[in-house]
């Protein structure tokens, strides 16, 4: 249906709903900041030219922390209501992750596992 | 707006009506009419084939017109005759289960069947135009970038197209399972077609992105220059294969699992009982989509993986005969000790039980990958896919016809010839395809068509083309049914069957077009075999009569899909004759429009995308008075023909 | 029922106004079904990317590692990055039904994508004319398809978004234009998503 019975909130209600998206903005903005620093990290990790093994796993690292905060924060999926989004996504990427490792593994034939 | 009732409309009108349709019902029409018409014509590649091999060197068809007739007939089968039909009985069904008033994005439902359908034409205009795709169902790379013309063209556009629809409509089930079942329909409370359909679609989401990737890299390697499989610039041809399969098994799950969900439906009516063992179907069903996705090597067991890749797909391909086996035990429980009504439908749902071990068991023995160096490539393998394909799925597009009808049209089909149908495509099926597997162990490779004579494959080829031309019988006997059904349209009540137990057959024969004058409450599983038992079978509402909220017809679906239709022609003719183009197509004289078709194409579709963006569309409300009118005429409709 | 209501007062607009009807819950999941679909998508040319690269005919041809520049790759990532910031906000506006702030964040979004789509052209120019294309070699033909179906992404939305900021500028807010902004926000979200693994798998681990 797409009507809606648009409930009337009190001035109370109202000045409730606003400081708590204040704060959740608040929380937005660290976590924008988390992911500029997180990036620097990678990039400077890289531009340093480290150890090559010991640089991948942690540029890798970095690069999951930062969408987690992104599907998190940014796309609200740490909000109610978001169980078949979560189920979906992580899904989604447990197959992205199979299908990766799949074809860095198994694709060139002369040397198969 | 509101359907014309009663009244006899023109044909221009009712045309207009199903080209701007997006009611679940209609569509499911579509979808029955195209799915039915192309399963007819890879019906017909099908004897094609048979009559080819029915004795040793025959000329009947041409080397390379034999590889056209097997490549059009696995891939219509697969893309254009089974998925249709089973989103036929999805459209028809699904939302009167779950008690919903329609799919939860009619306009995507409405564009997934256009798209479909001009997918279909496309892949078929080869016929016509230059010849058809000859790298098989499965177009391997190595195969199809040397295959000259513009056969394999026709093939990635149009499965591009047809792709594109059915990623749309597995989206759209989702979501309608998942967001619109009416109060009390709790996830643990759904049909089991329902919950097939929910996780087939979820497959389908899955799926077909990979697809759709693996189309692209056919489509930019034939028709605008790139190296992906092209081995002398560093390409791999192998990824296709990966590609490929790692949608190819999903697609298989995508087919059977709905069609496990008709067969609980059918069980358990027929036999008068419960489903046994309800939670558990439901987690085998998850847990077969999921294991569905980590099993695609299997089909590249030769390929040179390693023993340790071979070893991962052959462990995880034998785990799955877990969960189906628990199916294959709970419908036999259903059975044990029910009521048993020898119906259409349920002979196939009985004869469906061994066809398909039998598939499951050559299955198995094909996961076993050294055992798979033998059965590969083989005739084994035809048999194998055909046992599991013919014998699930088909068995099951058959039972749900019969099953579904009334809720579809409003008639019955006679049970007679239906029963007569049954016997002769059991017989047939059986006949054509048990002797494969031994032509398979004889040497028999598949692909080939024909073989010399004294090689021990006479007879048997000979059977099993006699076996098909019984199946065909069966098809003919089955079209003489809905054609005598449809002219004597004698219409039937409520609950045809009458031992329906979910909520679709609580609704009265044809559904009113908003499905559900008041929105059902739904007390538990098999809601209306408990309402039989506890109460008059009469569903509660769980609300009083309100206004309904509907959507607006639109003919913008049918426009974004012709725009890809034209534009698949200016890509497909894109590379003729250019100097960076594939050998295949390098000497084809060069198509100076096809650039410009291509861009006036995607002009169609985006603009028409745009438009759908840029306008309002609130739909409309059928109001209180008109429900309560048709609910009046209803009840003295049924008190008449009582 | 009424009709569909335009700029109500603060005290009628519901607390999630894109998930007030069942439209905007469809598109909500529904969307959401869409983006573990993209998911795999991305997850195939990523894979198809790493199977082929540094695939080249012969030696003159370049490879990963003398092609990229991190410093073109931080300046992108940095403008999508903020921009993806922005979109929040103007949800963020949208939900508080202030409908000007929300129109204003999200012509900045543009305008960042904007900004970021114009380096990427550059890159590719740049690329075109030392010899790495797309018909050049395996690694040329998956490196474009992969960072130009990220870049097509890009396109969608910006013209999808450019669309929602004209289309409602004489509408404005309600329960029917907060679900598509909020769905195109989803969208430009996810195109973020994507180019963290880009700027992570192609860039920073191709020019090691």
């Amino acid at each position: 249906m797409a009507h809606h019975e648009p409930e009337q909130l009190t001035e109370t209600q109202l000045k409730y709903l606003r400081t708590e998206r204040t704060k959740e903005m608040r929380i937005q903005m660290i976590s924008f900041g988390l992911m500029i620093f997180l990036t620097f990290i990678a990039f400077a990790l890289v531009a340093l030219e480290l150890d090559k093994n010991f640089i991948v796993p942690i540029v890798i690292g970095l690069a999951f922390i930062q969408v987690a905060l992104q599907f998190y924060y940014f796309m609200h999926m740490k909000d109610k209501g978001h169980d078949f989004a979560k189920l979906l996504i992580l899904t989604g990427l447990y197959f992205a992750i199979a299908f990766v490792v799949c074809f860095i593994m198994i694709v060139w034939i002369g040397n198969p596992i | 707006m509101a359907q014309v009732k009663g009244k006899k409309a023109g044909f221009g009108a009712v045309l207009w009506d199903y080209l701007t349709t997006v009611d679940h019902k209609k569509i499911a029409i579509l979808y029955l009419i195209a799915g039915g018409f192309f399963f007819a014509l890879g019906g017909i590649e099908a004897m094609l084939i048979r009559a080819q091999l029915a004795i040793p060197n025959n000329d009947f068809l041409s080397a390379g017109l034999f590889n056209e007739v097997i490549t059009m007939h696995g891939t219509t089968m697969i893309f254009l005759a089974a998925m249709p039909l089973l989103f036929a009985f999805m459209n028809a069904v699904v939302p009167l289960q779950i008690g919903a008033r329609d799919v939860a994005f009619p306009f995507l439902n409405s564009l997934g069947v256009w798209l479909f359908i001009f997918g279909g034409i496309f892949l078929n205009l080869s016929w016509f135009l230059g010849g058809a795709p000859d790298a098989g169902w499965t177009s391997y790379a190595s195969l199809s970038i040397a295959s000259p013309g513009h056969g394999i063209d026709f093939y990635a556009v149009g499965l591009q197209i047809a792709g594109a629809g059915t990623l749309i409509s597995g989206i759209n089930f989702a979501t309608t399972i998942i967001t619109m079942r009416a109060p009390g329909m709790t996830y643990m409370r759904m049909p089991l077609f329902t919950w097939t359909t929910l996780v087939a679609a979820i497959l389908i989401v899955f799926a077909f992105p990979p697809l759709t990737i693996g189309v692209f890299l056919m489509i930019f390697d034939r028709m605008f220059g790139s190296n992906f499989f092209i081995v002398e610039a560093g390409g791999n041809t192998i990824i296709w294969e990966h590609l490929f399969w790692i949608f190819g098994h999903p697609e298989v799950y995508i087919l059977i699992l709905p069609a496990f969900g008709m067969f609980s439906e059918i069980f358990s009516v027929f036999s008068r009982k419960r489903l046994f063992g309800y939670s558990a179907m439901v987690f085998a069903t998850v847990l077969i989509g999921f294991f569905g996705f980590m099993v695609w090597a299997h089909h590249m067991f030769t390929v040179g993986l390693g023993p340790t890749a071979n070893a991962i797909f052959a462990l995880a391909t034998m785990a799955i005969a877990v969960p189906t086996g628990i199916k294959i035990f709970n419908w036999i429980a259903t059975i044990w000790g029910g009521s048993i009504e020898f119906t259409t439908p349920m002979l196939y749902a009985l004869a469906f039980i061994p066809s398909f071990v039998m598939g499951g068991v050559t299955g198995i023995m094909q996961a076993a990958a050294p055992a798979d160096y033998q059965y590969h490539d083989s005739y084994f393998i035809v048999a194998h896919f055909h046992y599991v394909i013919v014998g699930g799925v088909v068995f099951a597009l058959l039972a749900g016809l019969h099953f579904y009808w009334p809720i579809m049209t409003g008639t019955m089909l006679s049970e007679k010839l239906g029963k007569l149908e049954m016997v002769i495509f059991f017989i047939g099926f059986h006949c054509t395809f048990l002797i494969q597997h031994w032509l398979g162990l004889w040497g028999m490779p598949r692909r080939v068509f024909t073989y010399l004579d004294g090689q021990g494959y006479n007879a048997a080829n000979m059977i099993s083309s006699i076996g098909a031309a019984l199946m065909a019988v069966a098809v003919i006997i089955l079209l003489i049914n809905i054609i005598k059904t449809l002219v004597k349209n004698e219409k039937v009540g409520r609950d045809p069957w009458g031992d329906g137990r979910t909520l679709e057959w609580s609704l009265p024969i044809p559904a009113p077009y908003y499905n559900f004058a008041q929105t059902p409450l739904i007390r538990g599983i098999d809601v209306l075999a408990l309402e039989k038992e506890e109460g008059d079978g009469t569903i509660p509402s769980a609300g009083p009569v309100e206004p309904i909220h509907m959507p607006n017809n639109s003919f913008i679906p049918f426009m974004i899909s012709l725009g890809l239709f034209i534009a698949g022609f200016g890509a497909l003719y894109f590379a003729s004759g250019k100097p960076w183009a594939i050998d295949a197509v390098a000497d084809l004289p060069v198509r100076p429009w096809a650039l410009y078709v291509l861009i006036a194409g995607l002009a169609i579709t985006f603009i028409s995308m745009g438009v759908r963006s840029w306008k309002d569309d609130l739909g409309y409300y059928i109001t209180k008075e008109e429900l309560e009118a048709d609910l009046r005429e209803l009840e003295a409709r049924e008190r008449g023909a009582n | 029922m009424a009709e569909m209501r335009y700029n109500v007062p603060n005290d009628q607009w519901p607390v999630h106004p894109e998930k007030a009807t069942l439209e905007g819950r469809n598109k909500f999941v529904g969307f959401w079904t869409f983006l573990a679909g993209e998911t795999v998508l991305f997850a195939s040319l990523f894979a198809t990317y790493l199977a082929l690269k540094d695939q080249v005919p012969s030696q003159d041809h370049l490879v990963a590692a003398e092609l990229y520049h991190l410093e073109l790759a931080f300046v992108m990532t940095m403008f999508l990055l903020t921009s993806s910031l922005t979109s929040v906000f103007a949800v963020y506006h949208m939900r508080n039904n202030n409908f000007g702030k929300m129109q204003l964040w999200l012509g900045i979004t543009v305008l960042l994508g904007a900004g970021f789509l114009a380096l990427e052209i550059y890159e590719f120019v740049e690329y075109v004319s030392i010899g790495h294309t797309f018909r050049s070699s395996a690694f040329g033909s998956a490196f474009y398809f992969l960072i130009g179906t990220h870049g097509f992404h890009v396109i969608v939305g910006l013209i999808w978004i450019t669309l929602l900021i004209i289309r409602n500028a004489n509408r404005g807010l309600s329960v029917y234009t907060a679900a598509k902004v909020n769905t195109a926000s989803l969208y430009w979200h996810f195109i973020d998503v994507v180019w963290v693994f880009i700027f992570t798998i192609v860039y920073l681990l191709g020019v090691l």
